[in-house]
C-alpha cells in the first residue's frame, strides 16, 4: 500500500529493528504470538518440541520493530525481542 | 548461583534449589528470567491459559518501576491464596508468600500494617478473592488500606476442574451447571468501589500493554487498588462455553487462542466509566458479548495507615495524662504480715456496684497493698438490673486458680443473690447482707458466721444510696480484714466519680466502724 501523505517527523523518528528469539522448550504451543503479532511475522510450524507442542516459526525477521508485544503475551516466557542496534 | 548475577537472589540456596545442567529456566536469556523462581518452572498452568500473561504483565510493571521510579524489590511482597492463581507467589522471586484458601488479603493487610514500608501485592483468584474471601476483599476495601489487589478471574473454579463460581456469568455453563449457570455473578469493579477502594479498574488479558501501564498505576496509588483481570480460562471455562470453539460448535482448536480473539472482538475500552457500567453482558446463551474495560476510578483519599496515625497520636496524649496521674497516685507501707488465700463472693442486682465493688477490693490488695488478686465477674444478659456477682481472691502467694474454689466470705445485696451464693460459703465463713434487702431464710446455715448491716438505708440518709456497696466494703474490711484499712480506702477514692467521693468516704467510714463495732461486741 503507498501512502500520498507521509508523517511531518518521518525522518526524525527511526523505527527500531528487533530480533525475535523462541526458546523452543519452554513454549506450550498456545499461538498466542502468532495471532497478535502485529507485522505479522510469526508462523505456526509443523516441527514440535520435545513436549510435543507445536512451536512458533519465524517467517519474516525482517519486519520486526521491537515492539515486545510478543514477549508480554506469552505465558510461558518461551519468546523474547532483542533489539538489533539497526535502524530501518 | 550467585554468579549467574540475578539481583534478587540470595537466597536461592536456602530454598532448597539444587544446580542442574539440565534445567533451562536458569539461563537468563528471557528479560523476565531474574524475576522468577527457575527452579520452579515451567509452570503449570494449561497451555492457552491466560494466568501467564497476567505474570508476565506484573513482572514487567514491576521492572518498570524498578527502572523508573527506584523501586527496591526487597520492599515489595506478593501474596496469593489457593488456585491456579495462587501459584504465582511461587514462581516470582521477590518476597512472597502462598496462604490458605482466602485468605490472602487478611494476611497482607498483617503484613502491609506490621511493616508499612512494604508495598504489598496480593495476586489471586476469582474464586479465592471474591468467593472464599468475599468477605475480606469488601473490608479491606472499606478501610483503604495501601495495597494492591491484583484479582484475575477466569469465570469458574479453574484448579478443581471448573465449578461454577461467583463470577460465572448468568446461563454460562460450568461442569456443576451444565444447563446454564442459574445464579447472576459478582461485578467485581462495582462490589469493590461500592466497598470503598480508591482504584479500580479491569482489563483483559489480551490488552496487556494497557494493563501494564495500569498496574504501574495501582501499585503506584495510595489506598487500596483493585484490578480485575480477565483470563481465558481454556481448560475448564472454555471447554463448555461457545467462546472456546470460536462460536462455531465443530471447531476444534487451541481454545485459550480462541477465547482471546473473542475478548479481541468484544472488548469495550471506556473512558470515565461508572463502576456501576462497568458491566461484562452475556447473551441468552451465556455467551459473553461484551467486556467494558478500563480504569474505572481513581480518587486517592487518606488510607487506614493515616487514619491510625493520627488517632495514635491522640491516644498517646490521653496515654500520657493517664500514666502521670498512675505515677502520682498515694503509696501505701506495704504490708509485712502473710496473708492466706481469702476468696470473696459479691452478688447483688445490676446497678447496686456489685461489680465496681469488686474491682475496689482486688484494686486495694493487688495496687496498693502488694498482695496478688484475681477478679470475675458473673451477671445475667442485661446491662442494667438483673442478677450479678462478681469474685475476688485474694493472696500473698501466686494465685494459681482464678476462680473461687471455696468462698470464706461473702457480700450478698438481694435476695436472689442470697440463695444462690450462700450454700456455696464456706464451713465457718462470714456472711455479710445488706439486711434491708435480704432476709434470712428459715433454715439459714448454723455453721456459718452472719454479720447484717442496712447499708442501702445508711446510704440514702447520708445523701446518695448508691454508696451502699461502699458501705459493705467498709463493713467487710473491718470484719474479715484482709485488706488494710488505708488501702480500701485509697482504692475507693480513686474508683468513685470525684463528685460523690466525699459521700463514699463517708459511707466507707461509717460501715467500718459498725464492722469493728461487730467484732468487738
Amino acid at each position: 500500500m503507498k501512502y500520498w501523505r507521509q508523517p511531518l517527523d518521518k525522518d526524525r523518528i527511526k523505527v527500531p529493528i528487533g530480533i525475535v528469539h523462541v526458546i523452543n522448550e519452554r513454549c506450550k504451543g498456545c499461538g498466542f504470538c502468532v495471532e497478535f503479532c502485529p507485522r505479522g511475522i510469526l508462523l505456526m510450524s509443523r516441527q514440535t518440541n520435545a513436549k510435543g507442542y507445536h512451536l512458533p516459526e519465524i517467517a519474516d525477521d525482517s519486519n520486526c520493530v521491537n515492539c515486545g508485544l510478543c514477549m508480554l503475551l506469552c505465558p510461558d516466557f518461551a519468546i523474547y525481542v532483542e533489539d538489533s542496534g539497526a535502524d530501518e | 548461583m550467585a554468579e549467574l548475577g540475578y539481583p534478587n537472589n540470595e537466597c536461592l540456596e536456602q530454598s532448597g534449589y539444587e544446580s542442574s545442567e539440565e534445567s533451562d529456566w536458569l539461563t537468563g536469556l528471557h528479560p523476565m528470567d531474574d524475576l522468577l523462581r527457575g527452579e520452579r518452572l515451567p509452570h503449570i498452568w494449561c497451555q492457552g491459559c491466560g494466568l501467564g500473561t497476567a505474570l508476565t504483565t506484573f513482572i514487567s510493571a514491576i521492572q518498570w518501576l524498578e527502572k523508573n521510579r527506584g523501586w527496591d524489590l526487597d520492599k515489595i511482597s506478593v501474596v496469593s491464596g489457593i488456585g491456579c492463581t495462587g501459584r504465582v507467589a511461587g514462581y516470582l522471586r521477590l518476597d512472597s508468600f502462598h496462604t490458605t484458601h482466602g485468605r490472602a488479603l487478611p494476611f497482607a493487610t498483617g503484613l502491609k500494617l506490621a511493616n508499612p514500608d512494604l508495598k504489598v501485592v496480593v495476586i489471586s483468584g476469582d474464586g479465592d478473592i471474591a468467593g472464599i474471601g468475599g468477605n475480606h476483599l469488601i473490608h479491606a476495601a472499606r478501610r483503604n488500606l495501601d495495597i494492591t489487589v491484583i484479582c484475575v478471574n477466569n469465570f469458574n473454579y479453574g484448579m478443581t476442574g471448573g465449578q461454577v463460581g461467583p463470577t460465572t456469568p448468568h446461563k454460562a455453563r460450568a461442569v456443576t451447571t451444565q444447563y446454564g449457570n442459574y445464579e447472576y455473578p459478582f461485578n467485581l469493579p462495582y462490589l469493590v468501589a461500592a466497598g470503598g477502594a480508591s482504584f479500580v479498574a479491569r482489563w483483559t488479558v489480551l490488552h496487556a500493554r494497557r494493563l501494564t501501564w495500569t498496574l504501574r498505576e495501582a501499585m503506584e496509588h495510595p489506598g487500596f487498588s483493585f484490578v480485575e483481570i480477565i483470563a481465558p480460562c481454556s481448560t475448564a471455562y472454555a471447554r463448555w462455553n461457545p467462546e472456546g470453539r470460536g462460536l462455531d460448535p465443530q471447531k476444534l482448536g487451541r481454545r485459550g487462542l480462541e477465547v482471546m480473539k473473542h475478548y479481541q472482538k468484544i472488548g469495550r475500552v471506556g473512558q470515565d466509566v461508572h463502576p456501576k457500567d462497568a458491566v461484562i453482558k452475556v447473551d441468552e446463551n451465556g455467551l459473553i458479548s461484551e467486556i467494558v474495560e478500563g480504569k474505572f476510578l481513581d480518587d486517592p483519599r487518606p488510607d487506614l495507615q493515616a487514619a491510625i496515625d493520627q488517632l495514635a497520636s491522640v491516644a498517646d496524649k490521653r496515654w500520657q495524662a493517664a500514666k502521670k496521674s498512675l505515677d502520682e497516685r498515694p503509696k501505701v507501707p506495704k504490708r509485712t504480715d502473710h496473708v492466706p488465700r481469702t476468696e470473696v463472693q459479691l452478688g447483688g442486682f445490676g446497678g447496686q456496684g456489685i461489680m465496681s465493688a469488686g474491682k475496689i477490693v482486688g484494686q486495694a490488695a493487688a495496687i496498693y497493698d502488694k498482695l496478688e488478686a484475681s477478679f470475675t465477674q458473673s451477671y445475667g444478659p442485661e446491662a442494667r438490673g438483673g442478677s450479678a456477682g462478681s469474685q475476688v481472691v485474694i493472696s500473698s502467694d501466686p494465685i494459681h486458680h482464678p476462680h473461687l474454689i471455696e468462698p470464706t466470705s461473702a457480700i450478698i445485696m438481694s435476695q436472689a443473690a442470697y440463695d444462690k451464693y450462700v450454700a456455696n460459703l464456706a464451713s465457718g465463713g462470714t456472711l455479710l447482707i445488706d439486711d434491708g434487702l435480704v432476709c434470712l431464710s428459715q433454715n439459714h446455715r448454723e455453721d456459718i458466721k452472719t454479720y447484717g448491716i442496712a447499708a442501702t438505708q445508711i446510704a440514702g440518709e447520708i445523701g446518695n444510696s448508691r454508696a451502699a456497696n461502699t458501705v459493705m466494703l467498709g463493713f467487710w474490711a473491718a470484719i474479715i480484714g484482709a485488706v488494710s484499712e488505708e488501702a480500701m480506702r485509697q482504692s475507693v477514692s480513686e474508683s468513685v466519680p470525684s463528685k460523690t467521693l466525699d459521700v463514699n468516704l463517708k459511707a466507707f467510714d461509717i460501715g467500718f466502724n459498725r464492722g469493728r463495732e461487730k467484732i468487738e461486741q
